[in-house]
Protein backbone atom coordinates (compact mmCIF):
# COMPACT_ATOMS: atom_id res chain seq x y z
CA UNK A 1 0.00 0.00 0.00
CA UNK A 2 2.68 2.63 1.26
CA UNK A 3 4.67 2.26 -2.29
CA UNK A 4 1.84 1.92 -4.09
CA UNK A 5 1.31 5.72 -2.67
CA UNK A 6 4.83 7.03 -3.15
CA UNK A 7 4.84 5.14 -6.80
CA UNK A 8 1.48 7.66 -7.67
CA UNK A 9 2.96 10.58 -5.91
CA UNK A 10 6.42 10.74 -8.09
CA UNK A 11 3.97 10.13 -10.91
CA UNK A 12 2.13 12.78 -10.62
CA UNK A 13 4.90 14.78 -9.51
CA UNK A 14 6.21 14.56 -13.37
CA UNK A 15 3.39 15.05 -15.27
CA UNK A 16 2.62 18.42 -12.99
CA UNK A 17 6.41 19.43 -14.21
CA UNK A 18 5.69 18.07 -17.66
CA UNK A 19 2.92 20.46 -17.44
CA UNK A 20 4.64 23.36 -16.38
CA UNK A 21 7.29 22.88 -19.12
CA UNK A 22 4.39 23.01 -22.05
CA UNK A 23 2.48 25.49 -20.44
CA UNK A 24 -0.33 25.21 -17.01
CA UNK A 25 -3.62 24.37 -17.45
CA UNK A 26 -6.13 26.45 -15.39
CA UNK A 27 -7.83 23.28 -14.26
CA UNK A 28 -4.40 21.62 -12.70
CA UNK A 29 -3.31 25.15 -10.78
CA UNK A 30 -6.27 25.44 -8.73
CA UNK A 31 -8.55 23.12 -6.62
CA UNK A 32 -11.93 22.68 -8.24
CA UNK A 33 -14.18 25.49 -7.71
CA UNK A 34 -16.78 23.84 -7.00
CA UNK A 35 -15.32 22.22 -3.88
CA UNK A 36 -13.62 25.41 -2.81
CA UNK A 37 -16.90 26.91 -2.96
CA UNK A 38 -18.83 24.20 -0.92
CA UNK A 39 -16.59 24.46 1.88
CA UNK A 40 -16.63 28.39 1.80
CA UNK A 41 -20.12 28.55 2.40
CA UNK A 42 -19.93 25.59 5.12
CA UNK A 43 -18.09 28.76 7.37
CA UNK A 44 -21.37 30.79 6.93
CA UNK A 45 -24.51 31.16 7.95
CA UNK A 46 -27.11 29.81 5.39
CA UNK A 47 -28.20 33.54 4.14
CA UNK A 48 -24.18 34.54 3.51
CA UNK A 49 -23.83 35.38 -0.35
CA UNK A 50 -20.37 35.09 -1.65
CA UNK A 51 -19.77 36.32 -5.26
CA UNK A 52 -18.13 33.95 -7.87
CA UNK A 53 -15.36 36.47 -8.13
CA UNK A 54 -14.46 35.66 -4.05
CA UNK A 55 -14.63 32.02 -4.67
CA UNK A 56 -12.18 32.41 -7.61
CA UNK A 57 -9.90 35.16 -5.19
CA UNK A 58 -10.00 32.22 -2.57
CA UNK A 59 -9.48 29.21 -4.96
CA UNK A 60 -5.94 31.24 -6.05
CA UNK A 61 -5.15 31.50 -1.82
CA UNK A 62 -5.34 27.97 -1.06
CA UNK A 63 -3.24 26.74 -3.82
CA UNK A 64 -0.58 29.37 -2.80
CA UNK A 65 -1.44 27.80 0.79
CA UNK A 66 -0.41 24.28 -0.63
CA UNK A 67 3.03 25.39 -1.84
CA UNK A 68 3.76 27.66 1.07
CA UNK A 69 3.53 24.70 3.59
CA UNK A 70 4.83 21.94 1.42
CA UNK A 71 8.03 24.30 0.31
CA UNK A 72 8.36 24.34 3.99
CA UNK A 73 8.16 20.74 4.62
CA UNK A 74 10.10 19.35 0.98
CA UNK A 75 13.20 22.22 2.30
CA UNK A 76 13.43 20.90 5.86
CA UNK A 77 13.64 17.29 4.34
CA UNK A 78 16.35 17.83 1.58
CA UNK A 79 18.38 19.48 4.55
CA UNK A 80 18.09 16.16 6.53
CA UNK A 81 18.70 14.10 3.83
CA UNK A 82 15.39 12.30 3.74
CA UNK A 83 13.65 11.36 0.48
CA UNK A 84 9.85 11.62 1.94
CA UNK A 85 7.58 14.40 3.25
CA UNK A 86 5.77 12.55 6.50
CA UNK A 87 2.69 13.81 8.57
CA UNK A 88 5.09 15.17 10.96
CA UNK A 89 7.17 17.12 8.38
CA UNK A 90 3.83 18.74 7.71
CA UNK A 91 2.66 19.48 11.06
CA UNK A 92 6.55 21.36 11.55
CA UNK A 93 5.53 23.48 8.58
CA UNK A 94 2.78 24.91 9.41
CA UNK A 95 3.80 25.84 12.84
CA UNK A 96 6.64 27.28 11.48
CA UNK A 97 4.89 29.40 9.05
CA UNK A 98 2.22 30.31 11.95
CA UNK A 99 -0.69 28.16 11.58
CA UNK A 100 0.15 26.65 15.24
CA UNK A 101 -3.60 26.68 15.56
CA UNK A 102 -4.39 23.94 12.55
CA UNK A 103 -1.86 21.50 14.10
CA UNK A 104 -4.16 20.13 16.86
CA UNK A 105 -7.60 19.52 14.94
CA UNK A 106 -5.06 17.62 12.32
CA UNK A 107 -3.26 15.76 15.08
CA UNK A 108 -6.86 14.33 16.37
CA UNK A 109 -7.99 13.66 11.97
CA UNK A 110 -4.63 11.88 11.25
CA UNK A 111 -5.07 9.68 14.67
CA UNK A 112 -8.42 8.63 13.79
CA UNK A 113 -7.38 7.97 9.98
CA UNK A 114 -4.75 5.68 11.17
CA UNK A 115 -6.74 3.45 13.30
CA UNK A 116 -9.25 3.43 10.28
CA UNK A 117 -6.23 2.04 8.38
CA UNK A 118 -5.41 -0.16 10.63
CA UNK A 119 -8.62 -1.43 10.60
CA UNK A 120 -8.92 -1.82 7.00
CA UNK A 121 -5.06 -3.55 7.17
CA UNK A 122 -6.75 -6.13 9.61
CA UNK A 123 -9.66 -7.06 7.52
CA UNK A 124 -7.91 -7.14 4.60
CA UNK A 125 -5.43 -9.38 6.34
CA UNK A 126 -7.62 -11.86 7.60
CA UNK A 127 -9.97 -13.58 5.09
CA UNK A 128 -11.60 -16.10 7.46
CA UNK A 129 -12.68 -13.04 9.08
CA UNK A 130 -14.38 -11.10 6.65
CA UNK A 131 -15.98 -15.07 6.35
CA UNK A 132 -17.42 -14.48 10.08
CA UNK A 133 -18.48 -10.46 8.82
CA UNK A 134 -20.84 -11.77 6.43
CA UNK A 135 -23.27 -12.31 8.56
CA UNK A 136 -23.17 -8.66 9.66
CA UNK A 137 -24.46 -6.95 6.29
CA UNK A 138 -25.04 -3.49 7.39
CA UNK A 139 -21.61 -2.25 9.20
CA UNK A 140 -20.13 -3.94 6.67
CA UNK A 141 -22.06 -2.14 3.92
CA UNK A 142 -21.27 0.96 6.45
CA UNK A 143 -17.53 0.20 6.40
CA UNK A 144 -17.08 -0.32 3.05
CA UNK A 145 -18.77 3.06 1.82
CA UNK A 146 -16.42 5.26 4.67
CA UNK A 147 -13.67 3.68 2.84
CA UNK A 148 -14.58 4.74 -0.29
CA UNK A 149 -14.84 8.19 0.97
CA UNK A 150 -11.62 8.04 2.27
CA UNK A 151 -10.03 6.61 -0.94
CA UNK A 152 -11.48 9.28 -3.49
CA UNK A 153 -10.26 12.19 -0.84
CA UNK A 154 -7.03 10.33 -0.81
CA UNK A 155 -6.75 10.53 -4.63
CA UNK A 156 -7.92 14.30 -5.16
CA UNK A 157 -5.27 15.22 -2.68
CA UNK A 158 -2.24 13.36 -3.88
CA UNK A 159 -2.58 14.93 -7.62
CA UNK A 160 -2.75 18.74 -6.28
CA UNK A 161 0.05 18.40 -3.05
CA UNK A 162 2.48 17.13 -5.37
CA UNK A 163 1.39 19.01 -8.44
CA UNK A 164 2.05 22.43 -5.82
CA UNK A 165 4.87 21.16 -4.45
CA UNK A 166 6.45 20.77 -8.03
CA UNK A 167 5.95 24.30 -8.49
CA UNK A 168 7.49 25.26 -5.29
CA UNK A 169 10.44 23.45 -5.89
CA UNK A 170 10.64 24.95 -9.25
CA UNK A 171 9.83 28.81 -8.06
CA UNK B 1 16.44 20.51 -11.47
CA UNK B 2 15.32 19.23 -8.75
CA UNK B 3 16.00 15.94 -6.29
CA UNK B 4 13.26 13.84 -6.97
CA UNK B 5 10.91 13.31 -3.80
CA UNK B 6 8.27 11.80 -2.35
CA UNK B 7 5.33 11.70 0.11
CA UNK B 8 3.79 9.40 2.52
CA UNK B 9 0.20 8.31 2.29
CA UNK B 10 -0.48 10.80 5.04
CA UNK B 11 0.05 14.14 3.03
CA UNK B 12 -2.67 13.93 1.08
CA UNK B 13 -5.03 13.39 3.62
CA UNK B 14 -3.66 15.78 6.20
CA UNK B 15 -2.74 18.28 3.38
CA UNK B 16 -6.91 17.91 2.07
CA UNK B 17 -8.05 18.64 6.08
CA UNK B 18 -5.63 21.59 6.15
CA UNK B 19 -7.04 23.21 2.85
CA UNK B 20 -10.39 23.06 4.33
CA UNK B 21 -9.23 24.60 7.67
CA UNK B 22 -7.79 27.52 5.79
CA UNK B 23 -10.33 28.20 3.44
CA UNK B 24 -13.16 28.00 6.06
CA UNK B 25 -10.93 30.33 8.16
CA UNK B 26 -10.32 32.93 5.00
CA UNK B 27 -13.58 32.75 4.05
CA UNK B 28 -15.02 33.37 7.70
CA UNK B 29 -12.74 36.57 8.27
CA UNK B 30 -13.85 37.81 4.64
CA UNK B 31 -17.37 37.78 5.34
CA UNK B 32 -17.18 39.47 9.13
CA UNK B 33 -15.34 42.19 6.86
CA UNK B 34 -18.58 42.66 4.19
CA UNK B 35 -20.68 42.44 7.43
CA UNK B 36 -18.37 45.07 9.22
CA UNK B 37 -19.20 47.09 6.10
CA UNK B 38 -23.36 46.48 6.11
CA UNK B 39 -22.14 44.24 2.69
CA UNK B 40 -24.62 41.11 2.10
CA UNK B 41 -22.17 39.49 -0.26
CA UNK B 42 -18.28 38.61 0.02
CA UNK B 43 -16.12 40.47 -2.91
CA UNK B 44 -12.65 39.82 -3.53
CA UNK B 45 -11.82 43.16 -1.77
CA UNK B 46 -12.88 41.66 1.17
CA UNK B 47 -10.88 38.74 1.06
CA UNK B 48 -8.03 41.09 0.16
CA UNK B 49 -8.54 42.75 3.09
CA UNK B 50 -8.59 39.91 5.20
CA UNK B 51 -4.92 39.19 3.97
CA UNK B 52 -3.87 42.73 4.46
CA UNK B 53 -4.67 42.63 8.00
CA UNK B 54 -4.10 39.37 9.09
CA UNK B 55 -0.31 38.27 9.84
CA UNK B 56 -0.88 34.58 8.61
CA UNK B 57 -1.72 35.40 5.49
CA UNK B 58 0.99 37.67 4.20
CA UNK B 59 2.19 35.07 1.88
CA UNK B 60 -0.88 35.95 -0.11
CA UNK B 61 -0.40 39.79 -0.65
CA UNK B 62 0.93 38.82 -4.08
CA UNK B 63 -1.87 37.76 -5.00
CA UNK B 64 -4.15 40.25 -4.07
CA UNK B 65 -2.70 43.11 -6.35
CA UNK B 66 -4.40 41.12 -9.84
CA UNK B 67 -7.96 40.47 -8.48
CA UNK B 68 -7.85 44.59 -6.84
CA UNK B 69 -6.77 46.32 -10.19
CA UNK B 70 -10.05 44.32 -11.21
CA UNK B 71 -11.93 45.70 -8.76
CA UNK B 72 -10.25 49.03 -8.41
CA UNK B 73 -13.59 51.69 -8.72
CA UNK B 74 -15.18 49.14 -6.49
CA UNK B 75 -12.96 49.21 -3.88
CA UNK B 76 -12.87 52.82 -3.80
CA UNK B 77 -16.19 52.97 -3.13
CA UNK B 78 -15.61 50.05 -0.18
CA UNK B 79 -13.00 52.72 1.27
CA UNK B 80 -15.21 55.26 1.11
CA UNK B 81 -17.86 53.05 2.52
CA UNK B 82 -15.17 52.28 5.28
CA UNK B 83 -14.71 55.76 6.03
CA UNK B 84 -18.19 56.40 6.73
CA UNK B 85 -18.74 53.47 9.42
CA UNK B 86 -15.76 54.67 11.19
CA UNK B 87 -17.53 58.51 11.30
CA UNK B 88 -20.43 56.51 12.59
CA UNK B 89 -18.27 55.19 15.32
CA UNK B 90 -17.46 58.51 16.36
CA UNK B 91 -20.59 59.63 16.46
CA UNK B 92 -21.42 57.10 18.57
CA UNK B 93 -18.65 57.61 21.12
CA UNK B 94 -20.13 61.50 21.36
CA UNK B 95 -23.42 60.24 21.90
CA UNK B 96 -22.18 58.02 24.97
CA UNK B 97 -20.51 60.37 26.08
CA UNK B 98 -23.54 63.12 25.94
CA UNK B 99 -25.87 60.60 27.71
CA UNK B 100 -23.11 60.45 30.66
CA UNK B 101 -23.76 64.04 30.95
CA UNK B 102 -27.51 63.51 32.72
CA UNK B 103 -26.12 60.89 34.63
CA UNK B 104 -23.19 63.40 35.92
CA UNK B 105 -25.47 65.88 36.66
CA UNK B 106 -27.66 63.51 38.61
CA UNK B 107 -24.24 62.72 40.76
CA UNK B 108 -23.65 66.45 41.29
CA UNK B 109 -27.68 66.60 42.73
CA UNK B 110 -27.38 63.45 44.46
CA UNK B 111 -23.81 64.84 46.05
CA UNK B 112 -25.33 68.16 46.76
CA UNK B 113 -28.56 66.47 48.72
CA UNK B 114 -26.13 64.22 50.70
CA UNK B 115 -23.97 67.22 51.89
CA UNK B 116 -27.08 68.93 52.71
CA UNK B 117 -28.24 66.01 54.90
CA UNK B 118 -24.90 65.64 56.25
CA UNK B 119 -25.38 69.24 57.75
CA UNK B 120 -28.43 68.32 59.02
CA UNK B 121 -27.57 65.37 60.46
CA UNK B 122 -24.33 67.44 62.16
CA UNK B 123 -26.12 70.12 63.33
CA UNK B 124 -28.82 68.31 65.90
CA UNK B 125 -25.81 66.58 67.32
CA UNK B 126 -23.68 69.20 68.21
CA UNK B 127 -26.30 71.30 69.80
CA UNK B 128 -27.97 68.46 71.95
CA UNK B 129 -23.95 67.76 72.79
CA UNK B 130 -23.39 71.58 73.97
CA UNK B 131 -26.88 72.03 75.29
CA UNK B 132 -28.08 70.93 78.59
CA UNK B 133 -30.69 68.03 79.35
CA UNK B 134 -33.52 70.45 79.16
CA UNK B 135 -32.90 71.75 75.69
CA UNK B 136 -32.66 68.15 74.98
CA UNK B 137 -36.06 68.00 75.87
CA UNK B 138 -36.99 70.38 73.73
CA UNK B 139 -34.84 69.34 70.67
CA UNK B 140 -37.44 66.10 71.32
CA UNK B 141 -40.70 68.19 71.38
CA UNK B 142 -39.74 69.70 68.22
CA UNK B 143 -38.93 66.91 66.48
CA UNK B 144 -42.77 65.35 67.79
CA UNK B 145 -44.16 68.52 66.22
Amino acid sequence: MAESDNESGGHTGNASGSNEFSGCREQDRFLPIANVSRIMKKALPANAKISKEAKETVQECVSEFISFITGEASDKCQKEKRKTINGDDLLWAMTTLGFEEYVEPLKVYLHKYRELEGEKTAMMGRPHERDEGYGHATPMMIMMGHQQQQHQGHVYGSGTTTGSASSARTR
Amino acid sequence: MFTKQMISSEIPMLMSKACEIFIQELTFRAWMHAEKNNKSIVQPCDVAKVIMQTDTMNFLTEIIPNNLGDFSVFDAKEENIANIAEENEVSLSFTAGFMGNPMMKMDSEENAGNIVEGNQATLPYTSGFMGNPMNMMNMDNVRMK
